[in-house]
């Protein structure tokens, strides 16, 4: 046995403890060897009795390192507790094998552990103290160099940034033919900052201008930075802190170099965890602005009716991909399907899904390091069978790398399905006629109603993204709804002040809205405000008997003024004691 | 009821010396644990996450163990969870008994409650003997065991048969069985704190973080039928 330690071997055991957290240390000593974890590994799945493979054995060869130098369990007895410390850089090298090559970071067994071990987060930490000592697959270090260098991890260049918005816009504005349409750069004061992966600069520009094109419709007040607009971050997958601060940092700056409100991030997993869960721990910063998936700004967009979808426009049966870091990291499980239903014609789950639906297999950085690719697509003929059984036509993922990651998979096997996105189905489905423009002039709040929550609900878009931006300008948070049926849901959650119901609308009227608000809330219900278009209509419950008579009634087309009045005198009334 | 000067000195003294010792390491250990930093926390939380989902999410993690079907690895091994229900009730009651045999012996006079202890006793004993052939068989878990993972369940499982030959408290008709017992129940409480038996001590941790770290992203509680709200 070797005694004396390589250079690489000794740095790497002096930073091991500067890698150690309370949660990371209670995964390393918590782990009872039961071997519960060791089917939820697709690698295992794929590779029937190579025990290497096995999440627990994996996770043990950072936990010997552990205990022979931190455990004093394991420098008593290091033998009895399995402790084993490392010596050569050939050592260093078989952990790199096991740490970039055999696992991809999907957590799906650290939800599957009884003690909750996280095996993920134990594997980054092994990544990070590899790359550390410079010992990575060539492809991790490239693009870690590249994001360090030039900004992104596809190292490309500033004005093939802007050349690619440019042209991308320049088609936008050519389809739509509206010079508004335009990509807006640097944009002051944006009420949205949107971010993307480099990926799709480089090899997938089309999805550049579908979100522009969604932004244009629903009339968003946005913009995309020209430097500090690569929202994908490495250091996540190559377990280098500092790469990820310094990343997620740049970022943050930008936007609020912009002055940005809120920051959008385009769909990919790793950039919306890195940025929106990670980033702000990484980078050491308090976030003073809003960040969210282009996922749920669209959905948003979509049950705000500022945009209107025709889900003919895809006549496709379309399964969806959890991408790991969307949802079994960062919990987005449900935003996705319910947008995805209203842009296909068909939509069929897949399974197992969510929290236990099985990695693309190119996560964790696996696409970047071409060495690993035969075992990678040996493992994904788990993922192959999983997408086969949905005889869908296409797989719908909110993921840049598990597009890759599929794509890659579907060709080596022979799958007869494709690969996209939401932002392409929805840009597709979008209905071009409806196209919404929104008053950006911005007043003053009036200071008696900040602080307040309204909801409309009414399922003419028209008067919504009316109502909605002018109660904005008044100072409110206004909420949307086109669909009666949430405003139960939505005023349980949000606990608005007062809810503007429109009394016709299709599936369910607004008194039939009031009715139940009046019956599961009682007194607790928040104030209410009938819209009507005119005719007459009856205040009943289901025993005819004469139900409490709303705040108010407006009439269409709405004044202003008088709303404006109304609001305060009644909100005023309210607030007294 | 007589009983040996041995008996006596194993039934308490040892016994509170025993766990005194453990209670001290135990105290140096989680003393150890609390030596690394926790780390700050400064995302905002996601989707459904937020201070009260965080509780939520804390108590569905620590929970988890009480509900095979929220987790698919025991969702899809129900006999291998119940076993671990059975060797746990056993360990519990092992445990008990270790301290009514002398502090509270007319608690398991009647047969009955001896035949109860014998029972949860037996069956942890009979589910060690599978888990020693399964670490020994399964080539997964063979792989990963190390002396003190084989050595820890041999000990339980033996302990598990002498606790259920002193379930009838009968040092009359021979102390074997109950010095046998004593004496393996003091071993184990000097050799928990530095064998893999002390997992129960890190349980609690270890579900806690992962149940605030998921819970803040709205990943736990794990609800198949949550229906999003958009801000």
């Amino acid at each position: 046995m070797a005694t004396i330690r390589s250079y690489k071997v000794q740095k790497f055991l002096e930073r091991l403890p500067q890698k150690l957290s309370r949660p990371v240390v209670t995964s390393l000593v918590a782990c009872v060897h039961c071997g519960l974890c060791t089917e939820s590994c697709h690698y295992v799945l794929a590779n029937p009795g190579d025990v290497t493979y096995a999440p627990a054995y994996k996770a043990d060869q950072i936990r010997k390192i552990f205990k022979r130098h931190i455990d004093w369990t394991g420098r008593v007895l290091p033998g009895w507790v399995g402790a084993r410390s490392v010596f050569t850089d050939e050592e260093l090298e078989e952990l790199k094998d096991i740490a970039f090559g055999k696992c991809t970071n999907c957590r799906r067994c650290s939800l599957k552990c009884p003690m909750g071990v996280d095996f993920a987060v134990l594997n980054r930490v092994t990544r990070g103290l590899l790359v550390h000592v410079g010992v990575m697959p060539e492809g991790v270090a490239v693009v870690s160099k590249d994001q360090w260098e030039i900004g992104n991890l596809m190292g490309v260049l500033k004005e093939d940034y802007l050349e690619t918005l440019e042209w991308m816009s320049e088609e936008l504005v050519e389809e739509v033919g509206d010079p508004a349409a335009a990509i807006p750069i640097d944009k002051k004061d944006a009420d949205v900052v949107y971010a993307i992966n480099p990926r799709e600069v480089k090899y997938d520009p089309r999805t550049i201008k579908d979100a522009a094109k969604i932004f244009y419709y629903a009339g968003e007040n946005w913009t995309m930075p020209s430097e500090g607009w690569d929202m994908t971050n490495f250091g996540l997958f190559s377990g280098d802190d500092e790469l990820g601060g310094a990343v997620a940092r740049r970022l943050f700056e930008k936007v609020q170099e912009l002055r940005g409100k809120k920051l959008v991030i385009s769909e990919c997993g790793r950039g919306y965890r890195s940025t929106r869960c990670e980033g702000p721990n990484w980078a050491g910063m308090d976030i003073p602005f809003e960040m969210e998936s282009s996922v749920v700004t669209m959905l948003r967009y979509a049950q705000q009716g500022r945009i209107r979808l025709d889900r003919r426009k895809n006549a496709i049966s379309a399964t969806y991909h959890d991408s790991c870091n969307n949802a079994r990291s960062c919990g987005m499980f449900e935003e996705p399907r319910e947008l995805l239903r209203q842009v296909v014609t068909e939509f069929r789950e897949m399974y197992p899904n969510r929290a236990e639906n099985f990695c693309c297999t190119g996560g964790g950085g696996a696409m970047s390091m071409s060495e690993y690719a035969p075992r990678r697509l040996k493992s994904a003929k788990v993922k192959a069978d999983q997408l086969a059984a949905t005889g869908a036509q296409v797989v719908v993922t909110s993921c840049h790398n598990c597009v890759d990651g599929l794509n890659d998979l579907i060709r080596h096997y022979g799958l007869p399905m494709k690969v996209t996105q939401l932002v392409n189905l929805v840009s597709e489905a979008l209905a071009p006629a409806e196209r919404k423009t929104r008053v950006h002039v911005r007043h003053a709040p009036v200071p008696a109603f900040a602080g307040h929550t309204i909801l409309v609900a009414d399922d003419e878009p028209d008067t919504l993204i009316f109502l909605t931006a002018w109660l904005e300008d008044q100072g409110f948070r206004a909420l949307g709804l086109t669909d009666p049926l949430q405003v139960l849901e939505v005023v349980r959650a949000e606990r608005p002040h007062l809810v503007v119901l429109d009394v016709h609308m299709p599936c369910r009227s607004g008194v039939e809205v009031y009715r139940t608000l009046v019956r599961e809330e009682g007194e607790k219900r928040p104030l209410v405000v009938f819209l009507t278009g005119g005719g007459e209509f009856e205040l009943f419950d289901r025993n005819c008997h004469p139900l409490p008579p709303p705040e108010g009634i407006l009439e269409k087309p709405v004044d202003l003024n008088r709303l404006g009045s109304w609001l305060s005198r009644v909100l005023e009334d309210r607030s007294k004691p | 009821m007589t009983e040996s000067a041995l008996l006596h000195f194993a039934e308490h003294r040892l016994q509170e010396v025993a766990l005194l010792f453990m209670a001290v390491v135990y105290a140096l250990r989680l003393k150890w644990m609390f030596s690394f930093k926790f780390g700050a926390e400064r995302q905002a939380p996601t989707g459904k996450g937020g201070k009260e989902n965080r509780r939520r999410a804390v108590a569905y993690s620590l929970l988890n163990v009480a509900m095979p079907w929220a987790m698919e690895s025991t969702r899809k091994n129900l006999l291998f969870w119940l076993q671990f229900v059975v060797f746990h009730l056993g360990v519990a009651a092992a445990i008990t008994l270790s301290f009514l045999i002398p502090y509270a012996p007319s608690v398991v006079r009647p047969r009955p409650v001896v035949l109860a202890f014998q029972i949860l006793t037996g069956a942890a004993f009979a589910v060690g003997v599978l888990r020693i052939a399964r670490r020994l068989s399964n080539p997964y878990v063979r792989a990963i065991s190390t002396p003190d993972d084989l050595f820890s369940l041999l000990l339980l499982t033996v302990w598990f048969l002498f606790s259920l030959l002193a379930a009838p408290n009968t040092p009359e008709r021979g102390e074997g069985p109950l010095l046998a017992f004593f004496f393996l129940t003091a071993f184990l409480l000097v050799y928990v704190p530095f064998s893999k038996i002390s997992h129960y001590l890190y349980y609690p941790f270890g579900r806690y973080f992962l149940g605030r770290t998921l819970g803040h992203r709205g990943v736990f509680p794990l609800e198949r039928t949550y229906k999003p709200v958009v801000p």
